[in-house]
């Protein structure tokens, strides 16, 4: 029998590879090593994550290769590749001391950690219905076991459940919304659906229906109202490294197949799906923003928080040009840094609250400046840039965003997007009061703060106020990503 | 519609087929309990017509006069359908098996199956795996801790057994080039399968005991430890018809093996024009011997204890599947 | 009415029958043998489209394994005949009006659209084909390779939840 190799341009799926052999990696080192040695894995999956984000840069040469109609190389994947991978390395900074402390298994982390990271970075540059689906799975269900890691604690449990019954339930609207969009096109290639919306007049209702269903599906994923009622739990119980990791890369995925379906392949269709993603957008920065307002615990207002930004970043999804893409795209970008880094604050907090856990609730954070003064000036920026406060990253990025929402022509967008804002700086600048102005109790464990952790905090606070006041080579590499994806 | 061709043939073949199988798991009790009892010094059953032979006869009458008991705390509906399932899922397997090649018979051109159809191979699994059920409901509906038990050991035996089943059959499957029973039978014109696949018939062989709780992996019945497990509530025709079931799959499962490792209904390479119906003659005698081998195993071999064999199955079986499928794939690939 | 429309008819009872057990049911060991009427339903489907290759999977994953694994896990879990359970919660009247208002605009809609059927024949060795194409870079070996690391993503997971601690 003739057996040929099948000829397979592996370059294209390299940081992908390149993540999840480090994955690999770290499952073969935990079972050769001693458990005293075990947090050096974070260091092994911390060059995979740094080797993957080179490599997505160093591919970034204009070329945009794909493999026959599954996954895709192009500015778009790799623009978003950079975000998630931020996140993850992040993430991996932030769990130095964290796991150990809180007692998960290293092991298993990291490898879960790694595996999502690649489902989602797959994700962004999957161009099929069936490698989405895949990707979105594979990320999906590491994010199940990861928020229920924490065996100790009874919260975790609970939100892994939960988050694993209603992520089963948006797998499904979002699986028949393809079947349906399948039933039409006769093809699950974005490309091919793109060819078949454009040949009908009348946009088909299969079309319609499975577009709706597919954004109801991926709604749950970024948690958009009104599919985000798992959100709160599911922030508060995971280990707070897992939500920092997730709050961020499950949107960022999330978002970036849902723009390539919306913008992409139904490109045509404008017309239907904008107003409601406008609408969508509009609720769903409301009602996390309303919702925020009345938390006591960071971790569940950081969650309603993580709602609002879902709104805003869609309003860039929702004006339907090009402008709104880049802005999505840099919005992604600066929320990865920002959010991460709130929740990194709340992980370093937990740290002086000795066995007992918390260091969660806003009386925890009372005179934090006092003791920690580093921790505390980074906690006011990440909340300020969060807040959209200027000049920081987060104002620019929402900007950008209802800059475009004006010129789609969604002005009530914007207003909406605009007051929200002024909203919400309400329940951000309650934390950095409460840092600042309010006596607080001494620290029960004089700890100091670990060192992976500082330096990632560091990181990204320099980095949303260097892309606050220079924001020049990003929003490039993000108008280039998004022409890549809409053609230029 | 083409009437003969299209449904009498069919339809007298299913019958045959049927009375044949019934007949030969009922002659298979008897000629088990012979055959034991030579290997343990005995007679065996030899009362009811000259050397026994009409003694399933009178174990069927025994069986059809029995009050018919439905205990009380079962689940009455799952509980009479659970062994109607095992035997209908026996049957149902040997509708793929050819015994013999293409006849004229009456004029007509007559294949000598019940069915030919393309993914005959998983058309086994797939009815061994709806088989299993009969057992797990017998065991759950008769309430029992026992038999629970019993339906706990063939739940797990047969989810593991039946893997290691489907991996033998792979390497089948890349030598003969189909899923076709019939065309893996032509395969074997030469040489059986035996001869190619040495290995993979030895771990086929074990599996398909395993999957069929037979001796030595009778686990799921053990009288002395699980009192007959899951079929500790049944008597009468019911218990009969999970009897005749295993049985009847005794003599399925020797099928399976005679067609895909030991040539079918073919000689092996020696005398190619033969009568068709002399290879009919050869597949009953090759069952025999397979059969012959199922006693002969029950009588040598003590039961395995069942944590043991799990980890048989998961720890040594498995990869040694995997073994064979990836040299037969490499043999196949590179000669 | 044709053979195939009686067959596809009885089809239809059993898969959509099963799915309507599985969700009524008390009992959750019933329910899951409804989820196998059900799923053994779909594979008659199959069958009937001449999918026989999807057919025999269908059954062989669905039925043999995914649904015996329900049920072992039902038996390992729950007491003997007592497994009541209440498939009704108190939000139940918001639910059956959003599942019947989501039924209704689907069954709407669908009923309206013209549906594209082709007339492409089933191809003979639709096995081989089917097995090329899996391997094959211009078609799903790169699904393939991903639904792989899915399945991994699902075992190492596996094994974390269920190991003890």
């Amino acid at each position: 029998m003739e057996i040929s190799l099948p000829t397979f341009d592996f370059l294209v799926v390299a940081p992908e590879i390149v993540v999840l052999i480090t994955a690999l990696l770290v499952m073969v080192v935990d079972m050769v090593i001693g458990r005293e040695q075990k947090g050096r894995l974070a260091w092994v999956a911390l060059v995979g994550v740094l080797a993957a984000g080179a490599l997505s840069y160093y591919l970034w040469d204009g070329s945009d290769p794909a493999l026959h109609d599954m996954l895709a190389a192009d500015g778009y994947a790799l623009f978003l590749n950079l975000a998630i991978l931020v996140a993850a390395a992040l993430a991996i900074l932030f769990s130095l001391e964290y796991t150990g402390r809180v007692g998960l298994a290293q092991g298993e982390y990291y490898t879960l950690l790694l595996l999502s990271t690649a489902g989602m970075m797959l994700m962004a540059a999957a161009i099929n219905l069936m490698t989405i689906f895949l990707a979105l799975e594979i990320l999906s269900i590491s994010l199940y076991v990861l928020v229920g890691l924490n065996r100790a604690e009874r919260r975790s449990a609970e939100a892994a459940l939960k988050y694993f019954v209603l992520g089963a339930f948006a797998s499904g609207f979002l699986l028949y919304g393809m079947a349906l969009i399948y039933g039409q096109a006769g093809t699950t290639s974005l490309a091919g659906i793109r060819a078949a919306v454009q040949a009908g007049g009348e946009p088909s209702a299969l079309l319609l229906v499975g577009l709706g269903l597919m954004i109801a599906g991926f709604g749950f994923k970024v948690a958009l109202v009104p599919f985000q009622m798992w959100t709160p739990d599911v922030y508060q119980g995971a280990p707070t490294s897992v939500t920092a990791f997730m709050s961020v890369g499950a949107k960022v995925a999330g978002f970036a197949a849902l723009g390539r379906v919306a913008l992409y392949a139904f490109g045509d269709l404008q017309g239907d799906w904008r107003w409601v993603l406008a609408v969508l957008s509009a609720l769903t920065m409301t009602v996390g923003n309303l919702a925020a307002l009345r938390q006591a615990n960071l971790k569940r207002m950081l969650a309603y928080s993580s709602i609002a930004h879902a709104g805003y970043a869609l309003a860039g999804l929702a004006a339907g040009n090009a402008q709104g893409t880049s802005g999505l795209l840099f919005y992604l970008f600066a929320y990865a840094f920002m959010n991460a880094g709130a929740f990194a604050i709340i992980i370093a907090a937990g740290r002086f609250e000795g066995a007992t856990g918390g260091g969660e609730t806003l009386d925890d954070f009372a005179g934090l400046a006092a003791r920690k003064p580093g921790l505390a000036v980074a906690m006011a920026l990440f909340m300020l840039s969060l807040a959209g406060v200027p000049p920081l990253a987060g104002f620019l990025a929402k900007l950008y965003v209802f800059g475009a929402a004006v010129r789609g022509g969604l002005i009530w967008l914007a207003v909406f997007g605009v007051v929200n804002s002024v909203i919400s700086a309400y329940y951000y600048l309650r934390v950095v009061v409460s840092m600042y102005m309010r006596e607080g109790r001494p620290a029960a464990v004089p700890a100091p703060v670990c060192a992976g952790l500082q330096v990632g905090v560091a990181l990204a606070a320099v980095a949303i106020v260097l892309l606050g006041l220079w924001p020049g080579p990003i929003v490039d590499l993000a108008r280039v990503a998004a022409l890549a994806l809409l053609g230029g | 519609m083409d009437w003969v061709a299209d449904f009498w043939i069919p339809l007298i073949k299913a019958v045959v087929v049927v009375l044949v199988l019934l007949l030969g798991g009922a002659y298979m009790t008897w000629g088990e309990r012979k055959i034991c009892a030579r290997f343990q010094v005995r007679y065996g059953p030899n009362r009811a017509g000259p050397f026994g032979i009409l003694q399933p006869l009178a174990d069927a009458v025994k069986a059809i006069f029995k009050e018919e008991i439905v205990p009380n705390h079962v689940d009455k509906i799952i509980y009479v359908m659970a062994p109607g399932i095992s035997f209908a899922a026996v049957l149902i397997t040997f509708a793929v098996i050819p015994f013999g090649p293409e006849v004229d018979l009456f004029g007509q051109r007559v294949g000598l199956w019940v069915g030919d159809i393309e993914v005959g191979l998983l058309f086994l699994l797939a009815i061994a795996a709806l088989g299993s059920y009969g057992i797990v409901l017998g065991g759950w509906s008769s309430n029992n801790k026992y038999s629970l038990l019993g339906a706990l050991r063939a739940a797990a035996q047969m989810i593991s057994y039946e893997l290691i089943l489907g991996i033998s059959l792979l390497a089948v499957v890349l030598l003969a080039g189909s899923l076709n029973l019939r065309e893996i039978v032509d395969f074997q014109g030469t040489w059986p399968l035996l001869v190619l696949q040495p290995l993979g018939f030895l771990i086929f062989l074990i599996a398909i005991l395993a999957e069929s709780n037979r001796s030595p992996f009778d686990l799921p019945e053990t009288e002395n430890e699980l009192v007959s497990g899951f079929m500790t509530e049944y008597g009468g025709i019911k218990f009969a018809l999970y009897f005749i079931a295993e049985y009847t799959a005794m003599v399925v499962n020797s099928a399976i093996v005679v067609t895909i490792f030991l040539g079918g209904w073919k000689w092996p390479a020696l005398i190619s024009d033969l009568h068709p119906l002399a290879g009919v003659g050869l597949f009953l005698a090759k069952v025999l011997f397979v059969l012959f081998l199922y006693v002969w195993i029950r009588a040598s071999i003590p039961r395995v204890r069942f944590d043991k064999f799990m980890r048989f199955s998961w720890k040594f079986m498995l990869p040694l599947a995997f073994v064979n499928l990836l040299a037969t794939a490499a043999v196949v690939a590179f000669l | 009415m044709t053979v195939s429309q009686v067959v596809f008819i009885l089809l239809s009872i059993a898969a959509l029958g099963g799915a309507l057990g599985v969700v009524f049911a008390r009992n959750l060991f019933r329910a899951a043998l409804a989820l196998v009427l059900s799923f053994v339903g779909v594979a008659g489907f199959y069958v009937l489209l001449e999918a026989e290759f999807l057919a025999m999977v269908q059954i062989l994953v669905y039925v043999g394994a995914i649904a015996i694994l329900i049920i072992f896990a039902i038996m390992l879990s729950r007491r003997m005949m007592s497994s009541e359970t209440q498939p009704w919660n108190e939000q139940w009247v918001g639910a059956v009006v959003v599942a019947a208002a989501l039924f209704a605009a689907l069954v709407f809609i669908l009923s309206r659209v013209d549906w594209p059927a082709t007339e492409a024949q089933v191809p003979a060795d639709s096995i081989s084909q089917l097995g090329q194409a899996l391997v094959s870079p211009d078609f799903y070996v790169l699904p393939f390779e991903v639904a792989s690391v899915l399945l991994l993503v699902a075992l190492v997971g596996a094994v974390i939840i269920a190991r003890e601690q």
